[in-house]
């Protein structure tokens, strides 16, 4: 149910509109946010497949949220355009359209940026809270973190969303 | 109708007066700005209730300007929702109790004449209250029965006189690395304290003991053991909670104050009038609503023609640190102690409470020694660098995170030392930005007296020879100006002369006949504890106050 609704918001969300890509100084295309978020989410953090977390359902749930600033939005989005624009130039291609071992390449060139480095953090912190969602949001069903890592504490557990 | 009693504020500064005052038959009201949450409703939902801050208000529409003097004397302003800094600290019916740790500490006598025991200070505001621990003491004891406090009486330099020779409620069960610390400070010739918790170890006072959750700060208590306003007070007695009243004004004429204002969560104003009023919304808030309640008998403020409403705010000097445990350097039994979930490390050093330094006698404080929260986010978060401080992920990250995770824990130490008061430390008004109900903010003009860092370096000193003795790795600590948002006093010091304070030893306001404040606005220094146990002995000693008044 929470995510029908969040599906019904993306398609209103920033997420749901194409960025626009430039390349030698002229516009090349557009990129999908929401497909590439979630592609460099795996590629930074593959466990969360092997653990079969959500991801991308958590960044349509959460980017919904009240607490999560327009300016912050503004931050990831603008890195969807960091990471294809850098793609193109080692590359010649989308992000998306690249080899895992070029994604990698990437991601590292990425990371050297003062803005990039965060960027970065803003997607891995997004996904350990996916993989330590608790089940009633339905992206975690199954307490991959807490079985992995062992982890026996924080009961009681929501018997509802309060996100 | 005319209410006996009108408390503004359902925390550990008002609850006190709610509970004693209704449960003496008199009318109580109380004006809560949050919602009311009970045991049923308290989880452990780490997204809801700690990464998104379920039970603090959104910045966007209520906040904070903070200005920071800088060395050269400047201010650099900060408005708090471009810069995400918050002193919210639980909006809720029970407020910021609900999510405190607990960790409870009397102040001790010489923190009652700081003046007379230790002197002028430079650029400091330091006074004796006008209040000493004897007559407090009483009330402290009643704490500890009422609201529950757990622990273990032991003989220490700084002791403080006590009317009974233990806790009414046995100490919570102990993690064994509490076994290794005891060795580390035997060998050290420290002093350790169990450290006392508001928190009952069983069912007791008509709530559930402790169920070892490991997630009490920042959490609300889903078995009532924690003593939280809420739970041990309000529950408990008849007095009528408004929810969701954010007070924006306290009318009067020139000698009380007549009626509170309020607006309801459809932004309805609504007044309750009332022979006293209570004010307890948590230091700045009851400052600024002081401030915000201008009228022609107080220009500058209810209660404010000495100018002297919002001065003088502190909160608690210190910093923290800590120290790295890991599996390589333990046995198969310190490997098995070192993981155990749930129990407690409750340790504290007081020893350096007061300590001498090239001669000259120095006002110190305490130590509390606790396992880093359980909190899985922040413990993940903290493998995304590695040692040169760069980002990695992928493999190396799953690894760092499942080493660091399953085979070492993390022990903090938290330092609690004076902030001293000062002219620059206040609560002002920034009165072109306005909160979602259309009143001016508060603006907290903060500065720290350079002494405030000195003494918190010399006590964190002392933690780190106790991590060292013990073995941990990895011992950091951070001594700074960064002032703790849960523990804020001051700004309404209570005194005997009219000019250097707001109220008098009563806690009631000087300039008008009906007015107390019981939050911790009172306090003129803060000890070199957590507040809140000193908070709630305070309130119920005003209490009695309010009650011979109204019986009279």
């Amino acid at each position: 149910m929470i995510l029908n609704t969040r599906r019904n918001f993306f398609k209103k969300s920033f997420l749901g509109g194409a960025v626009l890509l430039f390349y030698n100084s002229s516009l090349y295309g557009a990129a999908e946010p929401l497909k590439t978020l979630t592609l460099a989410q795996v590629d930074l953090f593959p466990k969360v497949k092997e653990l079969h977390v959500d991801t991308a359902s958590y960044l349509l749930l959460i980017l919904d949220h009240s607490r999560i600033t327009a300016s912050h939005k503004e931050f990831l989005r603008n890195g969807v355009q960091w990471l294809h624009e850098e793609s193109l130039k080692l590359h010649g291609k989308l992000y998306y359209n690249l080899l895992e071992h070029e994604r990698q390449e990437v991601l590292q060139e990425i990371s050297e940026y003062g803005c990039g480095e965060p960027w970065i953090d803003a997607l891995l912190t997004y996904s350990m809270e996916a993989l330590c969602s608790d089940v009633v949001y339905g992206v975690n069903k199954k307490d991959a973190a807490q079985k992995w890592l062992g982890f026996c504490a924080g009961f009681p557990h929501p018997k509802r969303a309060y996100l | 109708m005319m209410y006996d009693v009108c408390i503004i504020g359902s925390g550990a500064g008002g609850s006190p007066v709610a509970y004693e005052l209704s449960r003496a038959g008199f009318s109580v009201v109380v004006l809560e700005k949050g919602k009311e949450y009970k045991e049923e409703d308290f989880n452990k939902d780490e997204l809801a209730v700690s990464r998104r801050e379920l039970f603090t208000p959104d910045l966007k529409d209520e906040q904070h300007v903070i200005y920071e003097l800088n060395e050269r004397k400047e201010h650099r302003r900060y408005l708090g929702s471009e810069h995400q800094w918050s002193f919210w600290n639980g909006s809720m019916v029970g407020g910021s109790s609900n999510l405190m740790s607990g960790y409870f500490h009397r102040m001790k006598p010489n923190d009652f004449k700081l003046l007379s025991a230790y002197g002028e200070i430079e650029g400091a505001n330091v006074v004796d209250w006008p209040l000493s621990y004897e007559e407090l003491e009483p009330y402290y004891e009643k704490v500890e029965r009422i609201v529950g406090v757990s622990g273990e009486v032991v003989s220490h330099s700084f002791l403080e006189p006590r009317s009974t020779s233990h806790f009414p409620y046995a100490k919570l069960e102990e993690n064994g690395v509490t076994k290794w610390f005891d060795s580390a400070c035997k060998s050290l010739n420290f002093e350790s304290i169990p450290t006392p918790r508001a928190i009952i170890p069983h069912a007791a006072l008509k709530r559930n003991g402790c169920s070892y959750s490991n997630f009490c700060g920042s959490y609300g208590c889903a078995t009532g053991a924690k003593g939280s306003a809420r739970a041990a007070l309000l529950q408990k007695c008849d007095a009528r909670v408004i929810t969701e009243a954010f007070v924006y004004k306290l009318e009067s004429d020139a000698t009380k104050v007549t009626k509170a204002h309020y607006y309801d969560s459809d932004m309805k104003t609504h007044e309750i009038s009332a022979k006293i009023f209570v004010l307890a919304a948590q230091a700045i808030e009851s400052s600024r609503l002081l401030l915000n309640s201008k009228n022609r008998f107080f220009p500058y403020g209810l209660a404010n023609n000495n100018n002297q409403v919002g001065k003088n705010l502190i909160f608690s000097g210190g910093g923290a640190g800590e120290g790295r445990f890991r599996f390589e350097t333990l046995t198969n039994e310190q490997q098995k102690e070192l993981m155990e979930v749930g129990l407690f490390f409750n340790r504290s050093l007081q020893q350096w409470y007061e300590y001498k330094k090239s001669d000259k006698k120095i006002k110190g404080g305490t130590i509390d020694f606790l396992f880093e929260h359980q909190n899985l986010i922040p413990r993940i978060k903290r493998a995304f660098y590695d040692e040169r401080e760069k980002i990695i992920w992928g493999k190396a990250l799953e690894q760092k995170i499942y080493k660091e995770l399953t085979t070492s824990r993390v022990l903090n130490f938290e330092v609690f030392n004076d902030w001293l008061p000062t002219d620059e430390c206040f609560v002002g008004i920034e009165e072109e930005i306005k909160d979602k109900y259309g009143i001016p903010v508060g603006a907290i003009y903060l500065y720290s007296h350079p002494i405030d860092r000195e003494v918190g370096n010399d006590l964190a000193k002392k933690a780190v020879q106790v991590l060292e003795e013990m073995g941990a790795s990895e011992i950091s600590y951070s001594i700074s100006s960064a002032p703790p948002p849960n523990i804020v006093a001051g700004g309404c010091r209570f005194g005997e002369n009219p000019q250097t304070s707001v109220l008098d030893k009563n806690c009631k306001a000087h300039e008008l006949e009906n007015l107390y404040v019981t939050d911790a606005s009172f306090m003129p220094t803060g000890g070199s504890v957590p507040y809140t146990w000193t908070v709630y002995a305070n309130s119920f000693r005003v209490a009695d106050i309010l009650r011979k008044r109204l019986e009279s």
